[in-house]
């Protein structure tokens, strides 16, 4: 909280750097009553996700995921995008501070282009893409990747003819191409004054440079690529179309190796962290490459594979057993070339020691991540204060805040991270931003005024058709007039023209105007996609005072000319059947209404660990009162058994101030030894009954019912008194039980983990075995420490704390899991048998303290409270999120969210993380008096209904219901409008609005009229 | 027994048509039903790289494949099309 007076507050955000956390930072701020100035140093904002091709565990494509989120952020009447800059100077406090932004000259009019890319097919200059990793080109004239977003292609001034022709004479094509009239060899670019209450930094990192590490060949051998063109060589829009072919002689590859751990864990001309990623991209990378040619024989050369995550372990154990991806323990010392092959020998050593060597056709460096080269100078420019590696300083309790109060960081910049917890970072600092800048919320934003709609509701359909040329995109493949004369005389098209820009604001101006003079109820554009084009085309017809749903767009430039290029003929024809069936949907168009719902702003959390303490003062920091409920008598969850972090802070302070400030906070109620009873409602309105008695009207619920430790059956535990587990040791030494000269402590990791039917990492166990190992060591530097581990999983920064145990003399001995260390009471001690896979021979080790890194398990109550709220749990019985990669802290169902180890398990930082995420997205639901619900959605008639429950079974969603009179029922406020409940009633009681059946129909009839089949 | 088994398949030959004899230049006309969030942005995709693909595919755009119902593809090889492309 602040103290500054509510008068000088800004309700405007600046968020520097547009990748995939900037861009969630961006929605759910500008969501949620906040304007947000995103500024991106790129000619398009997407970061390094846009690069991808596919990502873990799930193997979904990235631009997919990435590209309707960039468009979204890219429209958004709140967000304005300014690409080709960079801030150069802050002044000012949290809560009011001036920014200058300097941008670039893009040498293209944003205004006037059209994004349709006549230009570049022009442009002369070809030079190497650093998108594609420099095994693609790229023209002088460029868009970044095809989905980039602004879609205004910008000049490299380095490359361009003109601009380095003194006299700016010479070529000057694109200007001729163009037009739109955009290019602009004169622009010089600008220097802008911002003024907002609040920075996030998310400028991400950037990649090692493999080159630096000579032996390895990148840059000197063709076929030892890093692991990012390895990526775009997968990429079905990459230099290669998504062929895995060696860069020398486009030769399909049998044998290619992973080598991980290029520039990360080592302190030689590289970085000391973990990178965090590569394991589990290299994973990926070798499932994909063998999906799209299963004769490649993959191999990863690892020294520890640290797949921590959710389901990870899964991945990594299907990558060995379904795709035969081999997993070779040893670090590569050196690689050559093969003369006149181009095949490469490495050099390593195997387990048993001996030195081998092994040919490969290629070879995939596994490249980690490091701060950009000017993070010294960028930090300055904020005024935030560093680590020595250069990161921004955080604090694991507020692993978003930075030094600078109202400046924040979120994503890779702040540590090494993957794509969802990036997301969940993205929504955590807007949590944080939405807290600190309460009262100035919706002080900023701007809502479009619109006139009234004009009732058509009964008219026979009127419709404008208006045929696009692109510029020459559609028109030099599609004859354009042959189109506009064939939709003529269709039923119901009462006018058709055609434009050279649908899209341009004139044009956009004329549409309005042939709206009104020509008395249309319904339009139709024929152009491009309706996933990027069709919000903007619904936002002009309802500009005209028609209802947005009486609208279709006809996609005859992706969907046809792009791709019948050189057909004109047979393109023309299937131009003219996609608009007819365009045309055919239209006429059966309704005006539909968008209902609003009504929210109650307030917030129920099951839990009250840190993950709901940190929810509930995030919410009620943002002025939202929050209903807390504990199960037992008092608050702090799982955190209670905890001393320490592994950096060293005080874990009890933390809880007490936590628990002091909840109870001191008006805006928060706390519920202890209480429970959930019963609750109903959707989204705005739920209301809930608890143990205690209270009831509950609140809008959105946070589900953080924690988890709890595994308690050990093996070992001996409970069985000698030798026998602890890492938190019982902690607790020793938390209470002043100092460690012996000459005591030997040994760890066993992944009790309780990482087997069936555990089969899950627990991610906190290596790191508490790590932090005790210190601890130990420093207390009493004549103890020994052993730690048996399979792999030790100190991703991240906290290889650290890795390497200050190593240094402080612990003993790391590995373990395979069909050679587990067998344990045997002797006296007063125990004794140890182990495999030592160094000295490939057997240990015997007495220990005075066995201590075992126990795993983690959901709350026994994730069960019921999750059949409460009709979500479900993956496998291991932890909540399963939205989705894996995107929507980390939702659910399927809108307005509910999870935090902390409910969804998996996690460290204090990320269960801090996750919690405020779950604000910010509570806090975006709870900030709207009203909710709109979508008008496509489905549509139940309860006449046709005979109650089969089908629907009620398939829905993801829960809006079919079974009503007090033992019928179905429908909630259209829960309804996504997906239709699987269409598809599935066999009385066709279901109707999705603008997708119903008679439509489909009447453009099924279309489609054959155009073209009819051999049958006809 | 085998006079029933025997009138029954009688009775299904009859009813269902002789494979039609397709021309030697024919190119099927297919329709393609396809989720607004993959199959259809894939589609886009195929366009903006300039993906060549025969021009007698059209695409209706489904907001879920699980939208698809039996009416559509029935219908659709009733009308005359020659292939049905779903893709989710």
């Amino acid at each position: 909280m602040s103290l500054l007076s509510n008068s000088t507050k800004r309700g405007s955000v600046l968020i520097v750097g547009g990748g995939i956390g900037g861009m969630q930072a961006a929605l759910d701020l500008a969501d949620s009553g906040f304007k947000v100035h995103m500024v991106q140093r790129d000619p398009s904002i997407g970061g390094t996700m846009v690069m991808l091709d596919k990502t873990f565990p799930t193997g979904d494509c990235a631009m997919c995921m990435i590209s309707p989120k960039m468009v979204e952020a890219g429209r958004h009447l709140n967000i304005d995008v300014h690409t080709l800059a960079e801030v150069i100077s802050v002044e000012g406090d949290a809560g009011d501070f001036r920014v200058k932004v300097k941008v670039a000259p893009r040498f293209v009019d944003a205004d006037k282009c059209t994004g349709c890319g006549d230009c570049e097919v022009k442009c002369p200059k070809k030079v190497p893409s650093n998108f594609d990793q420099k095994l693609g080109q790229r023209k002088a004239i460029y868009s970044l990747f095809p989905q980039a977003v602004p879609n205004t292609r910008a000049i490299d001034s380095s490359q361009c003819i003109c601009l380095n022709d003194p006299d700016k004479k010479r070529c000057r094509l694109c200007e001729k191409a163009c037009k739109a009239g955009a290019i602009n060899y004169e622009d010089k670019g600008k220097e802008i004054e911002l003024n907002v209450g609040s920075i996030i930094l998310s400028p991400g990192l950037e990649l090692y440079d493999a080159r630096v590490r000579q032996e390895l060949g990148l840059g000197r051998w063709q076929n030892v690529v890093s692991s990012i063109q390895f990526e775009r060589i997968l990429s079905a829009s990459g230099p290669y179309k998504g062929v895995v072919q060696r860069p020398s002689d486009q030769k399909h590859p049998v044998k290619v190796a992973w080598i991980q751990c290029v520039g990360s864990r080592d302190n030689r001309n590289a970085n000391p962290w973990c990178s965090s990623v590569c394991c589990m991209y290299a994973t990926k990378q070798s499932i994909i490459a063998k999906e799209h040619d299963k004769n490649i024989e993959p191999t990863i050369f690892f020294m520890e594979m640290r797949a921590f995550g959710k389901d990870f372990d899964k991945y990594v154990e299907r990558a060995k057993n379904e795709y035969g991806v081999r997993y070779q323990r040893a670090m590569v010392s050196a690689i050559r070339e093969e003369p006149g092959t181009g095949n490469l020998f490495m050099k390593y050593a195997a387990e048993d020691g001996s030195l081998m060597t092994e040919k490969f056709d290629m070879v995939v460096l596994s490249v980690g991540f490091q701060p950009h080269c000017d993070a010294e100078a960028f930090a300055k420019t904020f005024g935030i204060e560093t680590t020595p590696y250069l990161f921004p300083k955080t604090s694991p309790f507020a692993p978003v805040r930075t030094s600078r109060e109202g400046v924040f960081v979120t994503g890779i910049y702040q540590g090494p991270k993957d794509i969802p917890e990036t997301v969940m970072q993205g929504s955590s600092v807007a949590g944080s931003v939405m807290a600190l800048l309460a009262e100035a919320r919706g002080t900023e934003t701007i809502e479009k005024e619109l006139p009234p709609e004009k009732d058509v509701a009964g008219e026979a359909p009127r419709i404008g058709v208006f045929v696009c040329h692109c510029g020459t995109n559609i028109s030099s493949t599609v004859n354009i007039d042959e189109v506009v004369a064939a939709v003529k005389d269709q039923p119901g098209v009462t006018y058709v023209t055609n434009t050279i820009y649908a899209c341009a604001q004139d044009n956009q101006d004329m549409i309005k105007q042939t709206i009104k003079e020509q008395n249309l109820n319904r339009v139709v554009i024929a152009s491009c996609t309706p996933r990027t084009h069709e919000k903007l085309f619904q936002e002009t017809i309802r500009e005209a005072g028609l209802n947005k749903y009486l609208f279709d767009l006809a996609d005859i430039r992706e969907q046809c000319s792009w791709c019948h290029k050189g057909q004109n003929e047979v393109a023309t024809k299937k131009a003219i059947g996609i608009v007819k069936m365009s045309v055919a949907k239209s006429r059966l168009q309704e005006p539909l209404k968008s209902e609003t719902v009504g929210v109650t702003p307030e917030c129920l959390i099951i839990g009250g660990g840190i993950a709901g303490m940190t929810a509930a003062l995030s919410l009620a920091d943002q002025g939202f009162p929050v209903h807390i409920v504990e199960k037992d008598s008092e608050l702090g969850g799982l955190v209670k058994g905890v001393y320490r972090t592994l950096e060293g802070l005080d874990v009890q302070e933390f809880l007490k101030d936590r628990i002091e400030a909840v109870k001191e906070h008006p805006g928060i109620t706390v519920h202890t030894g209480a429970e959930v009873k019963q609750t109903d409602g959707f989204v705005g309105n739920f209301k809930t009954l608890l143990t205690d008695g209270s009831a509950v009207e609140h809008g959105a619920v946070i589900l953080a019912t924690g988890g709890i430790e595994y308690q050990p059956t093996e070992y001996l535990y409970g069985q000698s008194p030798n026998v602890l587990t890492q938190r019982q040791l902690e607790k020793r030494i938390a209470e002043g039980e100092n460690p012996k000269a000459g005591e030997r402590y040994i760890m066993v990791q992944c009790v309780g983990s990482r087997e069936e039917p555990n089969q899950y990492c627990s991610r906190v166990c290596c790191q508490d075995a790590v932090k005790n190992a210190i601890a130990v060591k420093q207390l009493n530097p004549e103890a020994e420490v052993m730690i048996i581990y399979r792999d030790i999983r100190t991703y991240g920064l906290r290889e650290d704390f890795y390497k200050q145990a190593r240094d402080l003399g612990v003993i790391f001995i590995r373990y395979d899991v069909d050679r587990k260390p067998e344990v045997a009471q002797s006296g007063n001690k125990v004794t140890v048998r182990t495999w030592d896979y160094m000295l490939n021979r057997e240990l015997s080790l007495e220990a005075d303290w066995l201590v075992l890194s126990t795993g983690l398990r959901p709350h026994p109550t994730t069960d019921q409270v999750g059949a409460m709220y009709k979500v479900t749990r993956n496998p291991d019985g932890y909540f399963l999120e939205a989705h894996v990669k995107l929507r980390p802290v939702d659910f399927p169902s809108e307005g509910l969210f999870v935090a902390g180890l409910g969804h998996a398990p996690k460290n204090i930082d990320e269960t801090v993380t996750q919690a405020l995420a779950a604000s910010g997205r509570a806090g975006v639901v709870l900030s709207h008096k009203r909710l709109a619900v979508s008008g496509i959605i489905a549509k139940h008639k309860r006449e046709l209904c005979m109650s089969c429950l089908s629907c009620l079974r398939v829905c993801p969603f829960g809006s079919p219901y079974i009503a007090e009179d033992g019928k179905i029922s429908h909630n259209e406020i829960k309804c996504m409008g997906c239709g699987i409940c269409a598809g599935i009633c066999p009385a066709k009681a279901f109707q999705v609005n603008n997708f119903r059946d008679d439509q489909i129909l009447a453009m099924i009839d279309a489609a054959v009229e155009s073209e009819p089949g051999v049958l006809n | 027994m085998a006079d029933v088994a025997e009138a029954a398949e009688q009775i299904l030959v009859s009813t269902v048509e002789a494979p039609h004899d397709t021309p030697a230049d024919w190119t099927p006309n297919v329709l393609a039903f396809a989720c607004h969030y993959c199959a259809f942005a894939a589609a886009d995709l195929a366009g903006v790289m300039r993906l060549s693909y025969s021009p007698s595919v059209k695409i209706i755009r489904l907001p879920c494949t699980g939208k698809l119902d039996h009416i559509h593809i029935l219908s659709a090889f009733e009308k005359g099309v020659d292939g049905v492309f779903a893709a989710g």
